[in-house]
């Protein structure tokens, strides 16, 4: 094939496979952990309570996120649960979170905020309702107690954990980005200054 | 004659290469972005501009190795980027960062089997660049000389 016909033919090719059309999930308002369902950009975590990596990118990178796109609605962040078998709290953890996700997002976020910084201490002496009851009232946490007891728990979980092997989740942080149509994996965290450069980009 | 046959399989290896592991880079920036934040060597801000163009770069090394035009200049060219490829993998490793290869996956670590994988790439891109086939490609001053 010559020069001319060669290149536009590749180019084609390549713009016409490059495009990954978007497969969303059904996901509804109460997974969002900040911002709306409808936000041009809506970040899907799968997270592991226990494994450090997750916590670095909730701590250093998901929680900027939060604070600058989520309170504009400019972003969506949706939290799975992903935890792993090698991990013998992680389940645990994600137990607590479950429930704290069913008193209202500001428990949640309580919740998640808390599991994820004081990770070493009871993933060290499995301290997790002790670490849980000290961001919580004591009305939400004896709400969150009988929350706990509720089998369904269990059954989202498992749910987002088929959902994450279904869509190919080998490991934990792995994140699906979704703007304009399109879908983006990325496999481990990103730097906050580059998932901000990116953000901005698809937003402007 | 077996000359010529193995410098028309390195170019397509080697072409192959390039175009696969450019538009897996295309495919998802922020991964890349991701991964060229995992070696720890780039600042910040260089991030994501590298990330935009160095996919295009290897794809446009693919696509002029496969046309075959000025082959041994485009050849130099694929061995200075996967000599400098080569020794941020090397630096990595040997800074002890669990990091993501980005070289064919994105799940791929940083091992010493990669490396030596990678190294091997290297043999098409020196075997173009150093050996003289004649009458092996449209590289008009390789024709003339031969």
């Amino acid at each position: 094939m010559r020069l001319p016909y060669l290149v536009p033919t590749l180019c084609a090719l390549l713009a016409a496979l490059v495009a990954v059309p978007a497969q969303t999930p059904d996901v509804t308002s109460d997974q969002c952990v900040g911002g709306k369902l409808d936000a041009p950009v809506r970040l899907e975590v799968f997270s592991d309570y226990q494994c450090p990596a997750c916590r670095g990118f909730y701590l250093d990178v998901i929680q900027k996120v939060l604070a600058t796109y989520c309170s504009q609605d400019k972003v969506c962040v949706i939290y799975h649960e992903f935890p792993l078998k090698n991990h013998n709290l992680a389940r645990v953890a994600a137990r607590y979170s479950k429930a704290a996700q069913r008193l209202g997002r500001k428990q949640w976020v309580a919740v998640m905020g808390a599991l994820y910084t004081s990770q070493a201490e009871w993933a060290w002496d499995g301290s997790v309702e002790t670490v849980v009851s000290r961001v919580l009232d004591p009305h939400d946490f004896a709400e969150l107690k009988k929350r706990l007891e509720d089998p369904s728990i269990d059954a989202a979980i498992d749910r987002e954990v088929a959902l994450g092997e279904k869509r190919e989740v080998k490991s934990t942080p792995t994140f699906f980005l979704y703007s304009g149509g399109k879908e983006e994996r990325v496999v481990g965290g990103v730097p906050y200054a580059v998932l901000q450069g990116y953000i901005n980009r698809l937003i402007n | 004659m077996v000359l010529r046959i193995l410098h028309w399989l390195s170019r397509c290896i080697l072409a192959g290469i390039f175009l696969y592991t450019g538009y897996i880079k295309i495919r998802s920036p922020l991964q890349f972005a991701a991964v060229l934040s995992g070696y720890q060597l780039f600042p910040d801000s260089l991030i994501l501009p590298l990330a935009d163009y160095f996919p295009w770069v290897e794809i446009a090394l693919g696509v002029l190795l496969l046309i075959g035009w000025k082959i041994r200049y485009f050849a130099i060219a694929a061995c200075a980027l996967l000599a400098a490829f080569l020794t941020v993998l090397t630096i990595t490793y040997l800074r002890g960062i669990d990091a993501n290869c980005g070289c064919f996956s994105f799940e791929d670590r940083i091992s010493l089997l990669t490396i030596g994988r990678d190294t091997l790439i290297l043999l098409p891109a020196l075997f173009l660049a150093l050996i003289r086939v004649p009458g092996s490609g449209a590289d008009p001053a390789q024709t003339k000389i031969a």
